[in-house]
C-alpha cells in the first residue's frame, strides 16, 4: 500500500517554445488532499491537465497506482475533473449532466437514478433533477460539476480552482464542503489554485509553484513555518525577508544585531536570508529586545494591530500584534529562536527559480 | 479537440481536408485568372499569352462605368446601412421582449427571403411608387438587404456592453449623445466594422437583386457581366476581376503581416506569455476575441484602401461625363456595336450616350412596356417590332432625319414589310438566318453524314452532341419546318406535335444556350448545333487563328428557316427623338456600318458597307446567302400575348420533361 | 423613450422596401391581369411542368445542402481546432473569393466542367476516360454547394468557436469516446449553427435560376428559372407572384426553424 496512487516522472512541457514544466517530479499519496498553489503561469494547471490526459507531456511519465497512463486518452482514465467554469452541458437538464458518465458507461436506469439522487444530496441540492443549467447560480453550478464527477465513483478527483469564480462567503462555505465530501467519500484531491489561504485550510498536502518548478512541497504547517526560499516565504502569508549573516550555527546577525536560532550547517559568516513571520515578532520596551525602531505605521485588523517598525538602517519590519503600540513610539525587537527560519541566498536568478526541486 | 492518440495522423487528415477545400473553393478563381491571359476570346482554348485584355479593361468605357457604379453602391449602401442598423440595433435592444421579438422577425425577412422574391418585390414596389429604375432604385435594394447583416452583427456587441458605463459617463456629466459617442460607440464599433464590411461584400457580389431593379445606362459588375453571358464574357472582365481580387489579397496579407514579438522579453512579460499559452480557457477566448476585432479594423481599413484606389480615379472620368445634358438613351442587344463607334458618335455629335444592353426580346419588352426607363431608341427583332407597334410602344420615324436610309438595300426593306408593312417605324441594322453549325471531324468520328434537313437534329447517333437555342420561338422553330408547317403557326394541333417532337428530342440534347453556342462549338464540346449566322464570320476566323484540327461548316437545312432581321425602332415614350434619328443615320453611313460589320459580324443590309468588303466575305455564302435560292424561308411574327402565352406553356413542358 | 425613436428610420423604411413591395407580391399572386381575384396563380403550381420544377428543385437543393452540410461541419470542426489564428484564417479563405463575382465564378465552373474543359483534361493525362459533367443535375449541385458553402461552414464555426474547450473536457473525462464526444456533447450545442446554415444555404438553392442557367445547360427548369422566366420573358407578373407566393412557404418554414433552435442569435454568419 506504499505505491504513490499518482506519481509524475520527470515531466517537461512547453507551449511553442516557451518551457511551462520543466523535469516535474511529484507523487500523490491515496487519500490525500494535495494543492498544487502558485502564481497563474507557474504551470499548476498543465500539471492537473496532464494527470487529466488534456495534455500530453514532451517527456516523462504519469504513473496511475504503478501503472503508466501517459499515452491513455482521457476518457478511459479512472478520474475526474471539476473544470475551472464547471463546463456544464448546457443543453442537457441537472440530471442528464450528472448521468453522462454513468450512461457512458451504459449502468442500469435503476442504478442511475439512485446515484443522481444520492449525488445531489450529497451537495445539498436535492430536488433540482429537471431544472436547467442557466437557472442555477454559480455556487449551485459548481455543486453539480463536483456531483456529475462523483457519482463515476473515481479514486482520484482533480479540480481546477473550483471556486475560482464564487464570491468570499461563498467560497469559504463551499472549502469546508470540499473537506466534509472528501472525508466522506474517502478519494484523493489533486486541487489546483493560486489562493494560499485556500490551499492552506484545505490541503493535506501543498505543493508551491513557481515558473515550471516544485519550490516546496509539505505540510500546511511546514510550509508556512518553515518556508525554503524567499519565493515561498513572500507567496504564502506576509513575511519580513532581511538579508543576514550566519556568524555560526544557532546565531544569526541582522542589520548589525545578532539573535539566536535554531539552524545549522549553513557555515560561518555566511550571507542568508532570514524570513520572520509578522506574528513571531515580539515588541518589547526600548533596551529589553535586540534590535530598536520607532513605529511609522498603524493599522487595527480586528483580531490584531498591524504596524510597520523601522529601523536605524531603513528597513520597514511588518509586525502583528495584540498589543497597541501607537506611532511615534520607540521599540525593541525581539523574536524567539524557533520562529527564525533561515534560507540560503540563491547564487543567481535562475537558482531562484529552481529553488528546492525534491 | 485534442486528442493524444495519433496527432500527427490526425493533423495530417486535417490538413489534406482543408487543402481540398481550398482547391476547390479556389479551383474556378484561378481558372478565371488565368483566363485573363488568354489571347482567344474562347473559354475553353487557348490561344496563347496576352496582356492586352488589362490594357482593353481600362480603355472601356463600359467596363469602367460599371466598376464605378458597383464599388459607389457597395460603399454607400453599406454606409447608409451601417447608420440606419446601427441606431436600430440600439433602439431594439432596449425595447420589450415581445417588440424586440416582431422587430427581429422583420429583420430576418431580407436575410432569409429567397433573392429572386426580394428582387422582385422591390422592383414591383418601385414601379407601383412611380420610381423609376435606376442608380437609386439598386441603391435602395441595395441598402434594404444589407441593413440586417449591420443589425446583426451590432446587436452582440450592444448586449456586451454594460449599461453602466453609459451611466457612469452620464454621471460624469457628460450628455447622453456625447457619453454615446464616447463610451458606447467604441466599444460597439467593432460590431458597426464587421457590418458595413460583410455589408459591403455582400452588396459587390450580389446579382439577383440587381438584375431586378436596375434600370437604363446603369450596370453593376454582375449585371454586366450577365449581359456578356450569352454572347461570351469579354475576357477584360476576367481582367477586371483578377485585379480587384489580387489587390484584396495583397492588401490584406499586409494587413495581417505582423512583425514578430521583440527579442527583449522582460521578466513579466515572460510569465505573461506563458500564461497566455497554457491553455487556460478564459484567456484565450479572450484573446480570440481581442483577435478578431483586430481582424476587423484591418479588413476595414483593406476595404477603404481597395474604395480609394479604385474609386478615386473613376470619379473624375465620370464626373467629366455627367456634365453634359445632351442625352441619348440607347438599348441594344449585348456585344451588338463596336464600342468605338458609340465614341465616334459622342465627338460628332456632341450627344451624351447612355448605353445599355438586354439579352432577350423578351426581356426588353416588359422593360420598355413598364416605362420605368425611357429609352431613346431600341433595337428589337422582327416579331417584337410588330408587337411593340401593335401595342403603340413605337413612334414614327421622320425620314427626314435620315438621309442614310438610301445606304440600305430595298431588298431588305422589302423584307422588313412582314413585320412593319409601310416601312415607317423600323431601320434594319443587321439581318440573317438560322442553320445548322457543324464540326465536320466530330461527325466523322460519329459516322454521321453532314447535315442537311432540321430532321437530322434527331438522329439519335447525335446524343449529348446536340445544342439547342434557349428561346421559344427560335426551337419551335426548328421543330415547325421540320414538320412542315409555318413557324408562325397558331394551330394548336401543330403545335402540339412540334411540342412532342422537341420533348422526343430532349434526351439527346447536350444543352439549350444562346450565344454560348459560339464557344461550345470553338471549343469541339459539340458536333451540331442550331446557330445564328451572323457568328459565322467570327467563328471561322477563331478556329483558323486557333490552328484548331477540325473545320465547323455551316448549312441552312432544306425545310426552311428562320429569316430574322434586328432594326433599330424609336419607343414612343422616347424623350430625345431627334438624337434618335441622328443615332440611326449614324449607324447606316457606310464607314459606320462597315465598323459594325466588323466587330459584330453579322450580316449588314448596307449595301455601301456590303460594297466595301472584299470579295471573298462578299461571296461567303454562309454569311451572305442568295436570297433568291432560298425556300420556305419566314420572319418572325408576333402572334398575340394569347398565342405568346401558349407558347411559352408548351416551352415550359417540353424544359421540364 | 428618445432610444425607441432610433427605430423609426430603420421601420420606416423596411415598411416601405420590405413589407409593401412584398405585399405587392401577395397582391399581384392573387389577383388576374384585369385586378380581379383569383387563386389560379397559386394553384398554377400544380401543374404538371411547375410541379416537376418544384420537386427537382426541392431535390437538388435538399443536396446541396446536405453535401454542403456534410463538408461544412468537419472544416468547421478543423477551423475551430486550428484556435486562435482561425479567425483570420476563416476571413481570408471564405469571404476573399466573393470579391471574385459571383457570375464569374460560376463561370469558371463551366470552363472547368466542360467535355474539354480543365478536369477532363487532367483525366485524359491520366488516361481515364472523360466524363460528362456539365449540364447535368450534378453539375448544378456542384455550383451551390460551392456558392453556399460559405453560409454553411461560417454559422456553425460560429456556435463552435463559442463552445468553451473544457466541456469537451469535461465530456471526455466523463468517459466519453471521441465518437461519444461529438454526438453527446459538440453535435447538439452546434444545433443553431446547424439548423441557421441550413436555411442560409437551402433557401437561395431552392430559388436559384442563375446556377442552373450556366451549369445545367438550360435543360434543367428549375422553380426559379420559372420564375424569372415569368417576369422577364413571359411578362406573366401575376403568375411569377402567384409562384413566388409558393416559395414563400418555405421561407416561412425556415424563419420558424430558426425561431425555434437559434433563439439566442448564435448561428449567424457574422
Amino acid at each position: 500500500m506504499n505505491q504513490p496512487l499518482i506519481d509524475l516522472q520527470h515531466i517537461s512541457k512547453s507551449f511553442d517554445s516557451t518551457m511551462v514544466l520543466d523535469d516535474l517530479n511529484l507523487t500523490v499519496k491515496e487519500n490525500n488532499f494535495v494543492t498544487l498553489l502558485g502564481p497563474s503561469g507557474c504551470g499548476k494547471t498543465t500539471t492537473l491537465r496532464i494527470i487529466g490526459g488534456f495534455e500530453s507531456p514532451d517527456t516523462g511519465k504519469v504513473l496511475f497506482n504503478g501503472q503508466d497512463i501517459t499515452h491513455i486518452s482521457p476518457n478511459k482514465r479512472p478520474l475526474n475533473t471539476v473544470f475551472q467554469k464547471y463546463a456544464l452541458f448546457t443543453h442537457m437538464s441537472i440530471a442528464e449532466n450528472i448521468a453522462f458518465g454513468l450512461k457512458i458507461k451504459n449502468k442500469s436506469k435503476a442504478y442511475i437514478q439512485d446515484k443522481i439522487k444520492y449525488a445531489l444530496k450529497l451537495v445539498n441540492l436535492d430536488g433540482y433533477e429537471n431544472r436547467s443549467v442557466d437557472s442555477l447560480s454559480g455556487g449551485q453550478q459548481q455543486r453539480i460539476a463536483i456531483a456529475r464527477a462523483i457519482v463515476n465513483e473515481p479514486r482520484l478527483l482533480l479540480l481546477d480552482e473550483p471556486l475560482g469564480a464564487l464570491d468570499l462567503k461563498l467560497r469559504q462555505d463551499m472549502q469546508y464542503e470540499l473537506i466534509r465530501l472528501k472525508n466522506e467519500l474517502g478519494i484523493t484531491f489533486i486541487y489546483v489554485t493560486h489562493d494560499q489561504e485556500e490551499a492552506l485550510t484545505m490541503s493535506d498536502t501543498i505543493v508551491v509553484m513557481n515558473q515550471g518548478y516544485i519550490q516546496q512541497m509539505g505540510s500546511p504547517e511546514n510550509i508556512y513555518n518553515e518556508p525554503e526560499n524567499a519565493f515561498v516565504a513572500d507567496f504564502i502569508g506576509d513575511s519580513n525577508i532581511v538579508p543576514g549573516t550566519m556568524i555560526r550555527d544557532e546565531l544569526v546577525e541582522i542589520f548589525g544585531a545578532k539573535f539566536p536560532c535554531v539552524d545549522k550547517g549553513f557555515g560561518n559568516n555566511r550571507p542568508v536570508d532570514v524570513v520572520i513571520r509578522p506574528e513571531d515578532i515580539d515588541l518589547l520596551e526600548p533596551g529589553k529586545g535586540s534590535l530598536s525602531g520607532v513605529v511609522t505605521h498603524l493599522i487595527f485588523k480586528g483580531v490584531h494591530y498591524e504596524m510597520e517598525v523601522t529601523t536605524p538602517d531603513g528597513y520597514e519590519w511588518l509586525v502583528h500584534s495584540t498589543d497597541l503600540f501607537p506611532v511615534g513610539k520607540e521599540v525593541d525587537i525581539h523574536v524567539d529562536p524557533f520562529d527564525i527560519q533561515i534560507m540560503n541566498k540563491p547564487a543567481s536568478e535562475d537558482e531562484e527559480a529552481i529553488g528546492v526541486n525534491e | 479537440m485534442k486528442n493524444t492518440t495519433l496527432p500527427s495522423l490526425r493533423r495530417f487528415i486535417s490538413n489534406f481536408y482543408l487543402v481540398l477545400v481550398l482547391i476547390f473553393l479556389y479551383a474556378p478563381i484561378l481558372t478565371m485568372m488565368v483566363l485573363s491571359f488568354n489571347t482567344s476570346k474562347s473559354r475553353t482554348q487557348w490561344g496563347g499569352f496576352t496582356t492586352s485584355w488589362y490594357q482593353q479593361m481600362f480603355s472601356d468605357a463600359n467596363i469602367i462605368s460599371a466598376l464605378y457604379n458597383t464599388l459607389m453602391i457597395a460603399l454607400v449602401s453599406a454606409l447608409v446601412a451601417c447608420i440606419i442598423g446601427t441606431a436600430a440595433a440600439i433602439a431594439i435592444n432596449s425595447m420589450k421582449p415581445v417588440s424586440r421579438t416582431i422587430v427581429m422577425g422583420i429583420t430576418n425577412i431580407p436575410m432569409l427571403n429567397a433573392d429572386i422574391v426580394t428582387g422582385i418585390s422591390l422592383m414591383l414596389g418601385f414601379i407601383a411608387f412611380g420610381i423609376s429604375l435606376g442608380f437609386k432604385t439598386i441603391l435602395i435594394s441595395h441598402i434594404t438587404f444589407n441593413i440586417p447583416y449591420v443589425i446583426l452583427s451590432v446587436m452582440p456587441k450592444l448586449k456586451q456592453t454594460s449599461k453602466s458605463t453609459y451611466e457612469a459617463a452620464l454621471d460624469l456629466g457628460a450628455s447622453p449623445l456625447y457619453a454615446f459617442f464616447k463610451v458606447v460607440f467604441p466599444d460597439i464599433l467593432p460590431g458597426v466594422l464587421s457590418g458595413f464590411l460583410l455589408a459591403f461584400t455582400m452588396s459587390l457580389d450580389d446579382f439577383i437583386i440587381t438584375h431586378f431593379t436596375r434600370g437604363a445606362g446603369i450596370n453593376t459588375l454582375s449585371t454586366l457581366i450577365y449581359s456578356q453571358v450569352r454572347r461570351g464574357i469579354q475576357p477584360s472582365m476576367y481582367a477586371l476581376s483578377t485585379i480587384i481580387f489580387l489587390t484584396v489579397l495583397v492588401l490584406l496579407l499586409i494587413a495581417n503581416y505582423r512583425p514578430k514579438a521583440k527579442p527583449a522579453y522582460s521578466e513579466t512579460a515572460q510569465t505573461r506569455s506563458r500564461e497566455e499559452t497554457a491553455p487556460e480557457s478564459g484567456t484565450r477566448t479572450y484573446l480570440k476575441k481581442k483577435l478578431r476585432a483586430e481582424q476587423l479594423h484591418k479588413w476595414t481599413m483593406v476595404t477603404a484602401a481597395v474604395f480609394i484606389l479604385l474609386a478615386a480615379g473613376l470619379i473624375s472620368i465620370k464626373n467629366y461625363a455627367m456634365a453634359n445634358n445632351n442625352e441619348l438613351y440607347v438599348y441594344n442587344w449585348g456585344e451588338y456595336i463596336d464600342e468605338e463607334v458609340v465614341a465616334m458618335f459622342e465627338e460628332e455629335t456632341g450627344i451624351k450616350v447612355t448605353y445599355d444592353m438586354f439579352e432577350t426580346n423578351e426581356e426588353m419588352y416588359p422593360v420598355i412596356d413598364a416605362g420605368a426607363v425611357l429609352y431613346d431608341v431600341v433595337c428589337p427583332s422582327d416579331y417584337m417590332i410588330q408587337r411593340m407597334m401593335e401595342n403603340d410602344m413605337l413612334a414614327e420615324i421622320n425620314f427626314d432625319n435620315i438621309p442614310n436610309i438610301d445606304q440600305i438595300n430595298p431588298r431588305y426593306l422589302e423584307m422588313s414589310q412582314a413585320f412593319d408593312p409601310q416601312n415607317r417605324y423600323s431601320v434594319p441594322y443587321c439581318w440573317g438566318t438560322v442553320g445548322i453549325i457543324y464540326n465536320t471531324k466530330r461527325l466523322e468520328e460519329l459516322n454521321v453524314a453532314p447535315p442537311t434537313s432540321w430532321s437530322d437534329l434527331w438522329n439519335p447517333a447525335l446524343s449529348g452532341e446536340i445544342l439547342m437555342q434557349d428561346s421559344v420561338r427560335d426551337t419551335f422553330m426548328v421543330a415547325l419546318k421540320d414538320l412542315g408547317y409555318s413557324m408562325n403557326t397558331t394551330d394548336p394541333g401543330e403545335l402540339q406535335e412540334a411540342k412532342e417532337l422537341l420533348i422526343a428530342q430532349k434526351p439527346l440534347v447536350q444543352a439549350y444556350v444562346i450565344d454560348q453556342v459560339r464557344d461550345k462549338m470553338i471549343g469541339g464540346e459539340a458536333a451540331v448545333g442550331v446557330i445564328y449566322s451572323g457568328e459565322l464570320l467570327y467563328i471561322q476566323e477563331e478556329v483558323e487563328a486557333l490552328e484548331l484540327d477540325y473545320q465547323l461548316d455551316y448549312v441552312i437545312p432544306k425545310e426552311g428557316t428562320n429569316l430574322w432581321i434586328d432594326a433599330w425602332v424609336i419607343p414612343s415614350n422616347a424623350q430625345n427623338k431627334e438624337n434618335a434619328e441622328k443615332w440611326i443615320n449614324f449607324l447606316c453611313r457606310p464607314d459606320i456600318a462597315l465598323r459594325n460589320f466588323e466587330y459584330i459580324t453579322y450580316p449588314t443590309p448596307n449595301q455601301g458597307a456590303f460594297e466595301l468588303l472584299d470579295k471573298d466575305t462578299q461571296e461567303n455564302k454562309s454569311v451572305f446567302p442568295n436570297l433568291d435560292e432560298l425556300e420556305n424561308c419566314e420572319v418572325f411574327q408576333y402572334l398575340g400575348d394569347e398565342d405568346d402565352a401558349v407558347y411559352n406553356h408548351l416551352w415550359k413542358e417540353v424544359k421540364s420533361k | 423613450m428618445s432610444k425607441k425613436l432610433l427605430s423609426f428610420p430603420y421601420l420606416l423604411w423596411m415598411l416601405g422596401f420590405t413589407i409593401i413591395p412584398l405585399g405587392l407580391i401577395v397582391y399581384f399572386g392573387l389577383t388576374d391581369k384585369t385586378g380581379a381575384f383569383t387563386l389560379a396563380n397559386i394553384l398554377a403550381i400544380a401543374t404538371e411542368e411547375h410541379a416537376k420544377a418544384l420537386w427537382l428543385s426541392l431535390g437538388l437543393s435538399l443536396l446541396a445542402t446536405l453535401f454542403c452540410l456534410l463538408f461544412a461541419y468537419p472544416l468547421a470542426m478543423i477551423l475551430r481546432s486550428k484556435g486562435v489564428s482561425g479567425s483570420a484564417f476563416i476571413v481570408f479563405i471564405f469571404i476573399l473569393p466573393m470579391w471574385m463575382n459571383f457570375l464569374l465564378r460560376t463561370l469558371a465552373w463551366q470552363t472547368l466542367l466542360e467535355k474539354s474543359g480543365v478536369i477532363n483534361g487532367l483525366l485524359a493525362a491520366l488516361r481515364l476516360p472523360p466524363q460528362g459533367l456539365i449540364n447535368t443535375p450534378a453539375a448544378i449541385i456542384l455550383g451551390m454547394v460551392y456558392n453556399f458553402l460559405p453560409f454553411m461552414v461560417l454559422p456553425i464555426y460560429n456556435v463552435l468557436v463559442k463552445i468553451d474547450d473544457n466541456t469537451i473536457n469535461a465530456a471526455r473525462d466523463l468517459g466519453a469516446n471521441t465518437f461519444q464526444t461529438f454526438w453527446y456533447v459538440m453535435l447538439p450545442l452546434s444545433i443553431p449553427g446547424i439548423i441557421s446554415g441550413i436555411t442560409m444555404v437551402f433557401v437561395p438553392a431552392l430559388t436559384t435560376f442563375v446556377i442552373s442557367n450556366l451549369l445545367g445547360g438550360s435543360k434543367i427548369l428549375l422553380i426559379g428559372n420559372v420564375i424569372e422566366q415569368e417576369f422577364t420573358k413571359g411578362n406573366n407578373w401575376n403568375l411569377g407572384s402567384g409562384i413566388s407566393l409558393v416559395m414563400m412557404i418555405f421561407i416561412l418554414i425556415s424563419m420558424a426553424l430558426i425561431a425555434k433552435y437559434d433563439k439566442n442569435g448564435e448561428g449567424t454568419v457574422i
